[in-house]
């Protein structure tokens, strides 16, 4: 974990939470710096919504601490942190207006009537629903609601903004603008964001840092691209969809290069990483798209070579998507082909092919 | 093609008698209103003499007056106390709360002449309660509390409950977030839950009836005296009155609700 020096806007230490008899949040540890949007990923009941109601003061914590701008805010009650949330249903109050609705929480600080209406302006501005002011959340559209309930938080000008899926609602054509918009208005007003997701390309699109997240602990934090490429668990590379994940030891090392054996017999050639991960290693994991396939008999300059049998072609569209017998493996390798060469298939479903990746495409799991 | 034009005519027939069954009483309740026959009975020509009659019956309108302040009264205590009860049973983890719950409800499905003959002994041998308006009026309540909270409770778990959470969020604590959020939402079901008390409340005989003491009239207690006495036109005018009002207020309504409803499809854009 890379720190920068910069302020830390939201600092986690420790942190327990359990509903009865099931933990949802497990001795979590991790920390915001000013300005950038920091992820919490995870699948469903991994706890990430948790850690953010612990942040916002709507869930109490049972043990550790939750510090906002260096300050612990453990007894501080959610009404009065200075964060706010956006929140999944988006909870738009039905019976006001836009208007309204974004002025809720200055009005509720006593901001002065006319502070209200130019900031309010400001905000319409700022996710463009200028002429929108007097409609009902329910005569506005999905996209617009969103904007609305982020102007409502953001009005406030809080130290960090929590969003817990607020796009999941969306379609996916719709989802993708409002991840762009996101990080437009971040950028413009400079406020920090946490922000829950469950889906990978949103996260990987948003954020400088992403926390993955599982039973309740955090697997690993990283940038995007540390977290597509470089996944350290499991749990990590399967969930980034490195799918091709080869339990194996390391058998020997020369210099750069690392020689691994798995179970199977394969061996594999890794890159040098660090001199400790290496010792560590329990596993390689390999992204679908960056395994080749070539006919039998090519010449293949890559060192990592093997022979499968094609089980099954799917179409994707962008890609198609093949799987491959290797031996008497139970498990299949996934190779996705890119889709450039329109409507020609190479292969056919029981063809013998080779199938291959470049060294610093194995990436080493430690657990 | 043929089957399916008789059974048609057949609906038709079955649906055309199920109305004519369900107002032929009202209709001639109505009509027999406007009749010049002196019991109420029979057409014997127009006349508005009746109408003009139970205006001059200090007895009918007092009868009347006391109905709508009983009425009155047991709307404005049992939304309070219906809104409270189901806010409590919602919103609050505590044991026997599925038991509170059936048990707040039961006085809907007692029956009547139960309930009446209880509160009887209740006033009368417990606490020793003078019957008379006050009487009617607790003996009312308790069923139309119920009512009330019956209604909060089916809206309450339709309601999105993280507006609450928002509401708090954004910096209100917990009293304002309720009149803010909560009440307004709630509002409508408040409302519906006073529309349903009326009808329970006012036309309430039996309960009434057991409690009421004498001299304590309400209008369901009015009539059933004019009957038994002897059968007089007033009673045919009073019936036509509160046929009349609320079926002009329904209608009323759903034109206004369609209205709207029409207005807000066109919002969407």
């Amino acid at each position: 974990m890379i720190d920068t020096g910069n302020a830390r806007c939201l600092e986690i230490k420790d942190v327990s939470k359990k509903f009865g008899a099931v933990t949802a949040v497990d001795h979590l540890s991790l920390y915001v710096e000013q300005g950038q949007i920091f992820s919490l990923l995870g699948p469903s009941g991994c706890g990430k919504t948790t850690t953010l109601r612990l942040v916002a003061g709507l869930e109490t914590v049972d043990q550790g601490e939750v510090l906002l701008n260096g300050k612990i805010v453990n007894d501080i009650p959610a009404h009065k942190r200075e964060c706010s949330t956006v929140f999944q249903t988006l909870a738009l109050f039905p019976h006001m207006t836009v208007e309204q609705n974004i002025a809720y929480g200055l009005e509720r600080r006593k901001v002065a009537k006319k502070e209200i209406i130019r900031k309010v302006a400001r905000m319409l501005d700022l996710v463009q629903l200028l002429g929108m002011e007097k409609r009902r959340p329910s005569q506005i559209s999905g996209g617009q609601r969103q904007r609305v309930a982020l102007a409502r938080s953001l009005v406030l000008e809080p130290k960090i903004l929590l969003l817990d899926e607020p796009l999941s609602s969306l379609d996916r054509k719709l989802r993708k603008e409002m991840t762009i918009e996101l990080k437009r208005v971040q950028r413009e007003v400079g406020i920090t964001f946490l922000y829950v997701t469950h889906d990978q390309k949103v996260a990987l699109s948003m954020s400088d840092r992403i926390a993955v997240m599982s039973k309740g602990k955090i697997e690993q934090i990283d940038t995007a691209q540390g977290i597509y490429e470089v996944p350290k668990t499991y749990f990590v590379a399967e969930f980034m969809g490195a799918v091709n994940i080869f339990r194996c030891r390391l058998a020997s090392r020369s210099g750069e290069k690392m020689y691994f054996e798995t179970e199977e017999g394969m061996k594999i050639l890794a890159a040098m990483c660090t001199g400790v991960c290496a010792e560590k290693a329990t596993g390689i994991s390999v992204h679908p798209e960056l395994i080749e396939l070539s006919p039998i008999g090519t010449k293949i300059a890559n060192k990592n070579v093997f022979k499968g049998k094609i089980a099954e072609m799917n179409y994707q569209g962008d890609c198609i998507e093949v799987k491959l017998a290797y031996h008497d493996s139970k498990n299949p390798i996934t190779v996705s082909l890119s889709n450039r060469i329109r409507g020609q298939s190479l292969y056919k479903v029981g063809e013998e092919v080779l199938f291959h990746w470049e060294a610093d495409g194995s990436n080493v799991l430690t657990d | 093609m043929k089957g399916r034009k008789v059974a048609r005519s057949v609906l038709l027939g079955i649906s055309v008698l199920s109305y004519i069954i369900l107002w032929a009483p009202a209709l001639v309740l109505i009509l027999f209103s406007f009749s010049k026959n002196r019991f109420g009975i029979k057409w014997e020509g127009f006349t508005l003499e009746w109408y003009a009659n139970l205006l001059s019956q200090p007895a009918a309108m007092d009868a009347l007056k006391l109905s709508i302040l009983v009425v009155a009264i047991a709307i404005v205590v049992s939304s309070l106390g219906g809104t409270l009860a189901a806010y409590g049973l919602y919103k609050y983890q505590f044991k026997g709360r599925g038991i509170l719950r059936v048990v707040s409800l039961l006085p809907l499905v007692m029956p009547t002449v139960v309930t009446g003959a209880a509160m009887l002994v209740y006033f009368t041998q417990l606490i020793h309660l003078r019957l008379g308006i006050g009487s009617v009026i607790i003996a009312h309540i308790t069923f139309t509390i119920p009512l009330s909270t019956f209604v909060v409770l089916g809206r309450m778990s339709r309601i999105d409950w993280s507006l609450e959470e928002a509401s708090i969020d954004l910096g209100a604590n917990k009293v304002t977030t309720f009149w803010k959020i909560t009440f307004p939402l709630l509002l409508p079901s408040i409302f519906a839950s006073g529309l349903l008390i009326f009808p329970w409340s006012f036309n309430d005989f039996i309960t009434t009836y057991f409690v009421a003491g004498v001299g304590v009239t309400t209008l369901p207690i009015y009539i059933f005296s004019q009957v038994r006495h002897s059968t007089t036109p007033i009673v045919n005018t009073i019936g036509a009155i509160f046929i009349i009002i609320p079926l002009l207020g329904t209608l009323f309504t759903s034109f206004f609700r369609n209205r709207k409803s029409a207005q807000s499809r066109s919002g969407h854009d």
